[in-house]
């Protein structure tokens, strides 16, 4: 057989997924919940658009986002553009530009998808959901420090049960790099090995190269440099410039909120992270779950984004990645998403007008209510709410004749009258 | 079971080695010493877990987090480039990446004028980014198993792969031309582990840094 034989006609790019209704709810379910925190910090939805000129996308790209955009002719203008592949950006153009008029600070939020290259390799998504926050206009270690406690109350709002904040300061290492008289080519494969925490391979680079010993020691350090609190006594026993100092001392700063806050608990720390080292100026960070192994969010402050399009202002932000929440979260969710509809309603006689009635009552009290359509025997409805997950059906014949609710799990029924139907708790009944 | 601590350890020698070295740190597996076709093995009292995999699969599956920790040669992770952490150099497992050719080839060859070259190899990435950082254009041919043949009947004039001894090579009448990188075993941390786990696991990286010799030596 070969496989050109076996590929289906409708399958879909690498990187891209159909969410069927069980894990569309979840994923919904997390946006809520997600929502509702920066709701509750008192952060506003912001809606950005899917297309975007690329030159303008790309003045607010890292180097690693500006690669890995989806580009391509507009036929109206001539010019290039882009699906967006963060949403961070479009957030900075809209405050710098459409918002420059409006006191600071802004808090905004926003869900959204955007699309990726990715190499190719099984499990790479190029269409990635986005739901995140950024904080424009302030600077102070308590912006940060809100960034973080925010991201904390999230992972756990939506349930996850061991999970890490883990807090990097990407001017401590720039501090100790700006001390040194590395060439770029040897300096670029230091933060490489930092950011492996390869500690073997760094005392080689290092072994040869032009450095006073104070220097190699402040580099050498940053591979072990992780931690909790106690890092910052650990990391001001070995560095002595002032750069890295004030690094030192801003992180103690905000570890202050966050203590205050009530989340240390979560809070470690890391020295050694780089990621997002030609993007970030201060404070960086990103969610860890106990047994998950890629970040879940991530964030930090961004103080030269905003200024590229036309108006500075300091500005911290974090993203999550839906896709891995819902990967990391896939089965607690199973105990919070209920993926069922309250009520299939079966009409055994030809006037169907009772049926649409109970419904339409039932419907407006809240319950999730479908009527089953369909001329078909009593046994294949109650068999299709089995398999499309209703938790009740109810057997309509006519005014004058008793209503049957039957529980589909568990098949027990019992007759109603037609005004006990109507005033029928159905989430008590859920224990049938 | 988040409490435990799961290592992904390749069949074989290293894995033998790794055990030992653990040992030292008071980390054991009686299970392990028991004849038999398991691939997990446990120590529950310490709450340890021990997955036996194949050396290129450990960094795949400490990349994921359904192990913690793992133990690789150098060589597997340059070759795949994972987002990982490998804190130690655990200095067994001492080879060398190495680039070999026909010793008839090499007395009238200059590695200078080398363009376009034909080259079989377990490691094509690796072998691409040296070749390319050289500025000589390469074929590479993808190979899983005895490298040494492709130069004996033609397939490529040189080879790319590892040498211990140099035992294998001097056999087929291959020669050592360059040599691409040194390769010892590595610790290998997935990131959210040492994060959410981190007082068990720098524990154990702090203890092994310890008890880790100078001597690099052969696992053979």
């Amino acid at each position: 057989m070969r496989f050109a034989d076996t590929l289906p006609e409708s399958d879909l790019p690498k990187g891209v997924k159909d969410f069927l209704p069980l894990k569309a709810a979840k994923a919904e379910y997390l946006q809520q919940c997600l929502q509702r925190v920066y709701a509750a910090w008192g952060f506003r939805p912001v809606v950005t658009p899917q297309l975007e000129y690329l030159d303008v996308l790309e003045r607010g790209l890292g180097e690693g986002l500006r690669e890995r955009t989806f580009r391509f002719d507009d036929r109206q203008s001539g010019r290039l553009l882009a699906f967006p592949p963060d949403i961070t950006p479009q957030i900075a153009r809209i405050a710098a530009t459409r918002m420059s008029g409006l006191p600071m600070p802004l808090r905004l939020s926003y869900s959204g998808r955007v699309l990726r290259h990715t190499e190719q390799q099984a499990g790479k998504d190029r269409d990635i959901f986005q739901s995140g926050v950024e904080l424009i206009g302030l600077d102070g270690p308590e912006a940060d420090a809100e960034m973080i406690a925010m991201a904390v109350e999230a992972l756990a709002a939506v349930g996850a049960q061991e999970f890490t904040v883990d807090i990097g300061q990407v001017e401590f290492f720039r501090g100790v790099m700006s001390r040194s008289t590395l060439d770029q080519a040897l300096a670029d494969r230091v933060a490489d090995a930092i950011l492996r925490k390869d500690s073997s391979e760094l005392l080689n680079m290092l072994a040869n190269a032009d450095l006073d010993d104070a220097a190699k020691e402040e580099i050498l350090a940053l591979p072990k440099l992780y931690g909790g609190r106690e890092v910052l006594d650990r990391a001001a026993g070995v560095v002595r410039n002032d750069r890295s100092r004030r690094a030192l001392d801003n992180l103690d700063q905000v570890l202050n909120v966050l203590d205050v806050y009530g989340v240390l608990d979560h809070v470690t720390l890391d020295l050694g992270e780089l990621r997002g080292l030609n993007y970030h100026t201060g404070i960086t960070f990103q969610g860890f779950m106990a047994g998950v192994g890629r970040t879940v969010c991530s964030g930090g402050r961004y103080n030269n984004l905003t200024a590229k399009y036309g108006s500075a202002a300091p500005a911290t932000g974090f993203t999550f990645s839906l896709l891995q929440l819902l990967f990391a979260l896939d089965k607690t969710l199973d105990t919070v998403v209920e993926p069922f509809c309250d009520l299939l309603i079966f009409s055994t006689g030809v006037n169907l007008k009772l049926a649409q009635e109970l419904a339409r009552t039932l419907r407006q009290r809240g319950y999730s209510v479908a009527r089953d359509i369909i001329d078909r025997s009593r046994a294949d409805a109650l068999d299709y709410a089995r398999q499309m997950n209703y938790r009740f059906m109810a057997v309509v014949a006519g005014r004058d004749q008793e209503v049957e609710l039957i529980s589909v799990r568990s098949e027990s029924s019992e007759k109603l009258s037609w005004e006990q139907m109507k005033q029928i708790d159905l989430t008590a009944k859920s224990i049938l | 079971m988040s409490d435990w601590i799961t290592f992904a350890l390749p069949k074989g020698r290293i894995m033998q080695d790794s055990m030992e070295l653990f040992g030292r740190i008071g980390i054991t597996c009686d299970e392990m010493k028991e004849e038999s076709r398991k691939l997990v093995f446990e120590n529950s009292e310490q709450k340890f877990r021990f997955m036996a995999v194949r050396a290129t699969d450990v960094p795949t599956y400490v990349e994921y987090g359904c192990a913690d920790l793992g133990v690789v040669g150098k060589d597997t992770l340059l070759e795949q480039g994972k987002n990982l952490y490998e804190p130690l150099d655990l200095k067994f497992g001492y080879c060398r990446l190495v680039v070999a050719e026909p010793k008839s080839l090499q007395e009238s060859d200059n590695p200078l004028n080398w363009s376009n070259i034909r080259v079989a190899t377990k490691y094509p990435n690796v072998t691409e980014r040296y070749f390319a950082a050289k500025g000589i254009q390469v074929e590479l041919i993808k190979l899983y198993g005895s490298i040494e043949l492709a130069p004996l009947v033609g397939l490529s004039e040189r080879i790319v792969d590892l040498v211990s001894t140099g035992g294998t090579l001097k056999a087929n009448n291959l020669v050592e031309v360059e040599t691409i990188a040194e390769v010892t075993s590595r610790l290998i941390v997935n990131r959210a582990s040492l994060k959410t786990k981190h007082h068990r696991i720098s524990t154990i990286i702090e203890g092994l840094e310890k008890v880790i010799g100078d001597e690099v030596k052969i696992s053979q």
